[in-house]
């Protein structure tokens, strides 16, 4: 199972060391751009930029393509869906019902390319950034809210143990697998009912094991006194640094040129 | 020739920054009939090595031969490969799963395609062996107690009957009793024509029952000889990360102390007693045991 999407990837980066806040706005922000973005030169400079914080942060383009792979489907169907059903402009190809104008090409192409851009910059954001850094972004991002009754503290400590426990859970899912097909068991081939019927001595135990897993973190954050959000400290607390007002300054550009573009 | 690793090495998640090569040139073969013990630290390779034994790991280069199947082959057969390798993972009553005992132990001939009865023969056969009372048959594996599920999951790859049979860590978490119970199922096991592997860090689990040890460190593998030859070797074991078992502990302190004729293999209580009544016998000393 190799899925890279989302993993985070060590490293020393000027991007690694920034602030988390800064860079969870800062990939919002590239959103913005990404949608701000109408000509080719836009999208041009948007994939330059792309590519040059790629570059920056140390993580292998191969492993940022590679990232790409899951979302690759959905980006060929909504390119096919938009080729199809855009009406209007001049017809390129017209043979029987299938109908593709330029306008339809056009579109199709925008939708391709601004799907691969999101994809490409928020992965930036989780390849660079520990799922900790993230959550405790997160949770100070939400802060204000927590005047008007918003769980802030809770959500986040949510998101980082369900964070957490991804890569355990995957680990436990291998193990079962590997002790169930020791055991003969079949997880590969057969027709799909028979397929999902196969996947149920992988997920009673793991589940079992969740289950199990959720009890004893229970208590083991009872045993220390944990009773929520207030009053705690933080052993890192987060600081804005010169690197996050140029990366800041970078992107205000690249969301201004994009705009005018 | 039951089973053969030649050069074998694996390397987990190469081409990215977590790669990790946890076999390196690892080669051994495995006699019919032997009863192995498989000894190392944390980490030090065993449970890749094991899982490659079954065909459950690939090779990254390297060789399993397992009864003249190529494991490395690309169109090998791995229902034919798990007839003849049954493994029992660490902690194996996590993989129950059933709504019965027997249900559960009848999963393993199931998938061989044996049919209903038969498998419920071998079932009842394998439960019998780990000392499970009929009485369990139709309960939830889930109302068993520890040590009864970790005897139920291992009736699940014995009912496989395969000849040669690897169980990883079957003593962690046990209590004493229970820790007796499995050993002497063990040997049973093995009385009865099986090949064993047996994966611990258990010294004095692997002292009692294996004819031969096989020691891992670090992806290598670094020891290899009857437990005579292995514990006689007490700096090679520590550099290991492992402790000799109690016994060839105190036999090297007394050679150390000048009973230099207690020979340096002698690691179980039997030995180790009738090695220090031989040298007191020898010397005329029985004055100092009273």
């Amino acid at each position: 199972m190799q899925i890279t999407i989302g993993q985070y990837f060590p490293g020393r980066s000027a991007l690694h060391r920034m602030d988390p806040r800064a860079k969870i706005l800062l990939t919002i922000a590239m959103i913005a751009a990404v949608f701000a973005a109408g000509t080719w030169l836009g999208y041009v400079m948007l994939f330059a930029f792309a590519f040059a914080a790629i570059r920056i942060s140390g993580v292998g383009m191969r492993f940022v393509l590679r990232g790409l792979k899951p979302i690759f489907f959905i980006v060929v169907l909504t390119f096919l869906i938009n080729i199809f059903f855009t009406t209007g402009g001049t017809a390129l190809v017209h043979w029987k019902f299938i109908n593709i104008t330029d306008k339809g090409l056009y579109a199709a192409t925008r939708m391709a390319l601004r799907l691969i851009l999101l994809v490409l910059v928020t992965q930036l954001l989780t390849l660079t950034t520990s799922s900790i850094a993230l959550t405790d972004a997160i949770e100070a991002l939400l802060k204000p809210l927590s005047k008007i009754g918003f769980p802030a503290h809770e959500m986040a400590m949510m998101m980082s143990i369900a964070l957490r426990f991804i890569p355990t859970l995957l680990e436990e899912t291998d193990k079962i697998m590997k002790a169930q097909q020791a055991r003969g068991a079949d997880f590969e081939s057969g027709n799909l009912i028979g397929r999902a019927r196969a996947m149920l001595p992988l997920l009673v135990p793991l589940f079992v094991s969740a289950f199990r897993r959720a009890d004893e973190l229970a208590m083991a954050m009872e045993a220390r006194c944990y009773r929520g959000g207030q009053n705690r400290t933080r052993m890192k607390s987060l600081h804005f640094t010169k690197l996050d007002a140029q990366a800041a300054l970078c992107v205000g550009a690249v969301l201004a040129l994009a705009v005018i573009l | 020739m039951a089973i053969e690793v030649t050069h074998l090495e694996h390397i987990y998640m190469p081409g990215t920054p977590f790669e990790k090569k946890a076999l390196d040139d690892v080669s051994f073969s495995i006699k019919d009939g032997e009863f192995v013990g498989l000894i190392g630290h944390t980490g030090s390779g065993k449970s890749t090595l094991v899982m490659h034994l079954n065909g459950l790991l690939k090779p990254s280069s390297g060789s399993i031969v397992v009864d003249g199947l190529n494991l490395s082959d690309k169109d090998v057969d791995l229902r034919e490969v798990r007839k003849r390798v049954g493994l029992v993972f660490q902690y194996p009553e996590y993989q129950l799963f059933e709504e019965s005992v027997v249900k559960d132990v009848m999963f393993g001939p199931l998938n061989l395609a044996l049919p209903e009865e038969e498998a419920r023969v071998r079932a009842a056969e394998a439960l019998k062996m780990v000392g499970l009372p009929e009485s369990v048959y139709d309960k939830s594996p889930f109302e068993l107690s520890g040590g009864q599920k970790r005897r139920a999951a291992i009736a699940g790859v014995l009912a496989m009957k395969s000849n040669t049979l690897i169980l990883d860590e079957p003593t962690a978490g046990l209590d004493p009793h229970g820790r007796d119970e499995i050993l002497s199922i063990m040997r049973d096991i093995h009385a009865g024509g099986t090949t064993l592997i047996m994966v611990s860090h258990s010294m004095t689990d692997v002292s009692l029952l294996c004819s031969r040890i096989l020691v891992m460190n670090h992806a290598h593998l670094t020891l290899d000889g009857t437990p005579e030859a292995v514990f006689s070797d007490g700096d090679a074991i520590r550099a290991a990360g492992l402790e000799p078992p109690p016994c060839a502990q105190l036999a090297e302190r007394l050679r150390a102390d000048g009973w230099t004729d207690i020979p340096t293999g002698a690691y179980t209580k039997d030995a180790l007693a009738d090695a220090i009544a031989a040298s007191l016998g020898a010397e005329g000393r029985t004055d100092v045991c009273r």
